[in-house]
C-alpha cells in the first residue's frame, strides 16, 4: 500500500495522513466506557435513555456495535480494548481490570454482563473479571451459549452442540 | 524425520498456543500423539465464515492433519473430538499453566510417547473439577521423567540408600536427594514422607502439598533459565487464587 501511494497517488496519500493525524490527536478513550471517542464522555455514556444499573464488558469497540445491533440492550458498556492473554504474559494487569472495578463499584451500576468471546481466552478474561467483581455486592452474569437462532441441529458444529447439552436447562412453564 | 515430516493424517491433537498471522491466518503450536510439539500455519481460518474458525482452540481434543516440510507446516483439516468438557474458571489458568511449560520446556518435532496421554490426563481431571495442585504437581513430575530429567525420589543421589520417611532431605537438580544429617542455614529441606508421596503421586497430606510445590517449583526454576512462567505471576495476580 505505501508504495502504490507514493507511486500513483500522493494526493490520496495526503489526505490519509492528515485523517490519521487528526484522529490521533483528537480520539481519545472515554473516561467512563473506554471506548473510542473524540469528547471526554462518549455520546452513548452521556446519553439519559440508557440504564445505567447494567454494565455490559465487551473485549473491542467492534463487539460494541455487534451488541448495540441486537436492539435488546439498553444498559451501558465498558469496552476492555483486549482479553487475558496468559500465555502471551497479558494478565489482569496489562488489561487494565482496576479501571473496571472502579467503573463497576461507582454505586448506580447493579448488573455486570460479562460479553467476552467464548474463546479459552474471552472465558479466561470473563473469570478473572466474575472473580473481582462477586465480592463487591455486584450480580455478575455471563451471556449464553449454544446453538444459533435458526440454526437446525443437523447443521451444528459438534463443540457446540456438546457444550449446550451441558449447558441444558429446565423448560419454562 | 523428513518424511515423517511431509504429512500427518487425523493425528490426534491439542491446541497449546496460537498467534494471528496476516489477516486472516493463525500460527498454531500444538501437543501431537506421535510427532511432539509441532507449529503450523492455519491458513484463513479467521475468515468469518471458515469451517475451522473457532476450532483451534486449547484444552480439545482434535484429529489434525498436515503438510509440508518446514519447520512451519500447514494445517489441512482439523477435526473436533470432543469427550473433555471445556475447562472452566480457575480450572482454566492451571490448563493455562500446563500449555505454557510445554511450550517453554519442550522442544519442537521431539516426540515424547507417554506426555500426550499425561496432558491428557491432567485435562480431563482439571475438567472434572479436581483439586488442582495434586493434579499440577503429577503433570510436572511426569514432565520431568518424560524430557528425560526423571526424579529419583525413593533413593538418595550418592549412596543409593532408600528415603525414609522420618529423614530431612535437600534436593540437587542433575543430582537428587542428599539427606540432611545436621540442619545447614540456607539450603531448603524436605521431608522424606514428602519424596515418597510424591513417587507415589499422593498428595492428600498439606505438608506434601506445600513441599511438594516449592521442590517442583525449583526445579521447574532451573529448567526454565530462571525466567518467571507468565501463567505463574497471572495466577498470582487473580483474587480467587
Amino acid at each position: 500500500m505505501a508504495f502504490h501511494l507514493m507511486q500513483r497517488d500522493r494526493v490520496g496519500a495526503g489526505t490519509l495522513v492528515q485523517a490519521l493525524s487528526e484522529a490521533l490527536q483528537t480520539i481519545q478513550h472515554c473516561v467512563q466506557c473506554n471506548n473510542f471517542t473524540e469528547a471526554t464522555l462518549c455520546e452513548l455514556c452521556n446519553s439519559e435513555r440508557r440504564d445505567a444499573r447494567l454494565l455490559c464488558v465487551i473485549e473491542t469497540p467492534a463487539d460494541l456495535l455487534m451488541m448495540e445491533q441486537t436492539h435488546a440492550y439498553r444498559g451501558m458498556y465498558f469496552v476492555l480494548m483486549g482479553r487475558l492473554s496468559p500465555l502471551d504474559g497479558i494478565g489482569p494487569q496489562e488489561i487494565r481490570l482496576d479501571r473496571l472495578l472502579d467503573r463497576a463499584t461507582d454505586g448506580v451500576t447493579e448488573e455486570v454482563i460479562l460479553a467476552t468471546n467464548f474463546t479459552a481466552e474471552g472465558e479466561a478474561t470473563a473469570h478473572a473479571i466474575s472473580e473481582l467483581l462477586r465480592p463487591k455486592g455486584l450480580r455478575v452474569t455471563r451471556i449464553a451459549r449454544g446453538v444459533p437462532v435458526g440454526g437446525e441441529l443437523e447443521y451444528v458444529d459438534s463443540g457446540t452442540l456438546a457444550q449446550a447439552l451441558l449447558e441444558r436447562r429446565p423448560t419454562s412453564r | 524425520m523428513t518424511s515423517e515430516r511431509h504429512l500427518a493424517t487425523a493425528e490426534p491433537a491439542f491446541v497449546l498456543h496460537s498467534t494471528p498471522w496476516r489477516e486472516t491466518s493463525l500460527i498454531v503450536e500444538l501437543l501431537t500423539a506421535h510427532h511432539g510439539r509441532v507449529p503450523l500455519i492455519a491458513k484463513g481460518v479467521r475468515r468469518p465464515r471458515s469451517a475451522l474458525r473457532g476450532l483451534m482452540q486449547p484444552f480439545q481434543p482434535l484429529l489434525v492433519s498436515w503438510f509440508g516440510n518446514g519447520e512451519l507446516r500447514t494445517l489441512k483439516n482439523a477435526e473436533w473430538q470432543g469427550g473433555l468438557p471445556l475447562l472452566q474458571g480457575s480450572a482454566l489458568f492451571c490448563g493455562f499453566y500446563l500449555n505454557e511449560l510445554l511450550v517453554r520446556l519442550l522442544g519442537r518435532d521431539d516426540p515424547h510417547d507417554d506426555l500426550f496421554l499425561v496432558y491428557q490426563t491432567a485435562l480431563a481431571r482439571l475438567a472434572a473439577a479436581e483439586p488442582f495442585e495434586p493434579v499440577l504437581r503429577a503433570f510436572e513430575v511426569a514432565l520431568l521423567r518424560e524430557l528425560g530429567y526423571a526424579l529419583q525420589l525413593e533413593r538418595e543421589a550418592d549412596t543409593g540408600a532408600p528415603i525414609v520417611a522420618e529423614g530431612q532431605y535437600r534436593f540437587e537438580h542433575e543430582r537428587g536427594a542428599i539427606r540432611v544429617v545436621e540442619a545447614s542455614g540456607n539450603a531448603v529441606q524436605f521431608a522424606g514422607k514428602t519424596l515418597l508421596d510424591m513417587a507415589q503421586s499422593r498428595y492428600d497430606d498439606p505438608v506434601t502439598l506445600v513441599q511438594s510445590k516449592q521442590l517442583m517449583r525449583q526445579l521447574l526454576g532451573h529448567h526454565l533459565g530462571y525466567q518467571d512462567l507468565h501463567t505463574r505471576r497471572i495466577i498470582q495476580e487473580l483474587p480467587s487464587l
